[in-house]
């Protein structure tokens, strides 16, 4: 006996998954933000803002670029500001010392994979929690770097060190172009290789990874440190947008970078999420802040105004997903 | 749509521009960036900087007064950020309370460039048309000093809760309070504690300096911010200490009648406030203020404390507040700054 059953064949429809969906949302946040601004202060289209809020979001940019990846693992990465203040620190001290700026450059990049392996081996090999890890690195960079300056700023005159985060063509700031470089790269690398998807696989399923034997322990400690060499990368940022080193850089630049990554859609839980999300998350953002300064709006409703639209962005997308899996 | 708006916009700002590019003597547009916005001290501040724009646009019908104050929630990328956007908004004067100086020395350039007077605010800086500064050590020094004086020779145990680590203002305040407490011998500092500025890390520590040194008579701070929770935590566990203040934070003078604290510096971010306006529109006038504009911050002590340190040996020539008259201009900026004060 045969049983038929019929079933009404669905049509094959337009449907957008729900991360392409959080980037239409932000795309039209940027471009609602950007005409609202625009409108209360004609100096927001500038060329000079454009050069300025571009420039301002360079290092955001780069530490969101390096937490997607760790928030893509499931993990979190508390230790970023502060790593950038004490790679900053060793760069400029091996920059005093030795005269030589590609040096600078090592030292300061080192330092930060070196901050990011503590973090990595810990969470990936030892197993613990990486909110309690880098919690605790945090504090520690801060302290080293505090020690390194003698809590007090370093200044440097090297042309070569400062040119990253200092010069611009025109209004446009040339770290913008390389920042634009490393965003090819990490593209290359989370979708084009083995690793990227290592890094999906850890945060899908970390039991199962490591069943199927992608070493997610391995994965792990490497995308601390690539974070860690962004910070780097973004100490040697700073040290060229403030011709000095400075013991306090940084300071809360891991918020910034873990609200532009959420923004973005990636999933705190991990496995979830593209980089596409955290740059226009990191634009959203950095407009934002752009033009509650253009525009004159008290300190105290910015923070407010903030919370809200972070707020904003997570509720819709929960309830996005939600509807979906029903 | 948008091209048209972005097209718009860019032509009236190329306008705005050029029109900018002269002086324009009917406006006054002031604007200052501070480290933070949440301590008392700066709530004060802020609030009679915003006072004194008003009262100043009000008194003065030739000329339109705008100002606006930015917070840098303690973030060195975000004041500088907020730096660059005001810079390009071309404003008259700037007051820039930097979290590190030599962060802003390309900024100041760009800004004198762009035709902008920069005020460096509290810690000074040699490139800038003039910085506003606080004779930090100088009050420290009578700090230290009222503390050897009315300790009345006995044994006296201190400890001192600093700034954050390497910032110039705390760093003087600090060199100022130990130098004055090196004028007597009988006053021993215990222990010095960052705290950051932060009053919730001042709170901690003066919870354990209260159990590591039972026997200490006074806690002296660099900031009146510090002074809220140590004496709340030493009133509810029954601590007979001495306090010795630094902002002249209006509650904190209102705790010398009678109160634990027995001396407090008068900056008052009120009177602050009022000064910047003060200053800014003098400058606009065509007046030269000292290009390092040393802020008048007298020493406050309760009228019997003042004449028992006077008899212990404190300098006649230290001018010194009684706690009413403080409490009289710390309220009122306008008495010593207002509009009145340049007519």
């Amino acid at each position: 006996m045969t049983t038929a059953t019929a079933t009404t064949p669905s049509r094959p429809g337009f449907k957008l998954d729900s991360l392409t969906q959080r980037y239409l949302f932000l795309i039209l946040l940027i471009v609602i933000a950007s005409v609202g601004f625009g409108i209360a202060n004609e100096n927001f289209y500038s060329l000079a803002n454009i050069g300025i809020l571009l420039r301002s979001i360079a290092v955001p940019f780069l530490l969101s670029m390096g937490m997607t990846f760790i928030m893509l693992t499931g993990g979190i990465d508390l230790s970023v500001g502060s790593n950038v203040a004490f790679s900053g620190g060793v760069g400029v001290v091996a920059l005093t010392a030795t005269g030589s700026a590609p040096i600078g450059f090592a030292a300061a990049v080192a330092a930060g994979m070196a901050i990011g392996a503590i973090n990595g081996v810990f969470i990936g090999r030892l197993r613990l929690s990486a909110f309690m890890v880098t919690l605790a690195t945090y504090a520690l960079a801060r302290g080293m770097a505090l020690v390194i300056y003698n809590a007090d700023s370093i200044n440097v005159s090297d042309a070569a060190f400062l040119w990253l985060g200092g010069v611009s063509w025109g209004n446009m700031p040339v770290v913008i172009p390389f920042v634009a470089l490393v965003f090819v790269a990490l593209s290359v690398l989370l979708y084009k290789s083995t690793f990227g998807r290592d890094v999906y696989a850890a945060g899908s399923n970390i039991n199962t990874a490591f069943v199927l034997g992608r070493r997610p322990e391995r994965t792990l400690v490497w995308v601390y440190v690539l974070s860690g060499a962004l910070a780097g990368l973004s100490a040697i940022i700073t040290v060229g947008r403030v011709s000095s080193g400075q013991p306090w850089a940084g300071l809360y630049l891991e918020f910034d970078a873990i609200t532009a990554v959420i923004l973005g859609g990636t999933s705190l839980f991990g496995g979830r999420g593209r980089l596409l999300g955290t740059i226009l998350g990191v634009l959203l953002y950095g407009i934002i802040i752009n033009g509650l300064v253009l525009t004159g709006t008290n300190p105290y409703l910015q923070s407010l105004i903030k919370g809200m639209i972070l707020l904003g962005v997570v509720l819709l997308d929960t309830l996005v997903q939600r509807r979906n899996a029903q | 749509m948008t091209f048209k708006r972005t097209f718009a916009s860019t032509l009236a700002l190329a306008t705005g521009l050029a029109g900018g590019a002269l002086a324009d003597e009917g406006k006054l547009d002031i604007v200052f960036i501070n480290d933070g916005h949440v301590a008392p001290y700066h709530v004060a501040w802020l609030s009679g900087f915003e006072d004194a724009i008003e009262a100043y646009d009000d008194a003065f019908e030739d000329i339109e007064i705008t100002g606006r104050w930015l917070s840098a929630e303690g973030s060195l990328e975000k004041m500088i950020q907020q730096t660059e956007v005001t810079i390009n908004e071309k404003p008259d004067v700037m007051f820039v309370n930097a979290i590190n100086v030599d962060a802003f020395e390309p900024l100041v350039a760009k800004a004198q460039e762009a035709g902008i007077t920069w005020i460096a605010v509290h810690s000074p800086m040699e490139s800038a048309d003039y910085s506003f500064t606080l004779g930090d050590v100088a009050n420290g020094t009578n700090q230290g000093m009222a503390m050897c004086a009315l300790s009345g020779g006995e044994a006296y145990k201190v400890a001192v809760m600093l700034g954050q680590a390497g910032n110039p203002s705390g760093e003087a305040r600090r060199e100022g309070i130990m130098k004055g407490i090196a004028s007597c011998d009988n006053v021993e500092v215990v222990a010095e504690q960052p705290a950051d500025w932060d009053t919730v890390k001042a709170q901690s520590i003066a919870e354990n300096w209260m159990t590591q040194y039972p026997d200490l008579d006074a806690i002296s701070g660099v900031t009146d911010a510090y002074m809220y929770p140590s004496i709340a935590i030493a009133t509810n566990s029954g601590k007979d200490l001495e306090f010795f203040g630094y902002d002249g934070d209006i509650p904190i003078l209102q705790q010398m009648q009678d109160g634990p604290v027995k001396a407090d510096i008068l900056l008052s971010g009120t009177r602050e406030g009022w000064n910047f306006v003060q200053m800014a529109y003098r400058i606009h006038k065509g007046e030269t203020p000292d290009k390092v504009y040393d802020f008048f911050t007298p020493l406050v002590m309760s009228e019997e404390n003042h004449k028992l340190a006077l008899a212990n040996g404190f300098p006649e020539d230290v001018q010194v507040y009684y706690v009413d008259q403080a409490l009289d201009v710390a309220a009122k900026g306008y008495l010593e700054f207002g509009p009145d004060s340049v007519k």
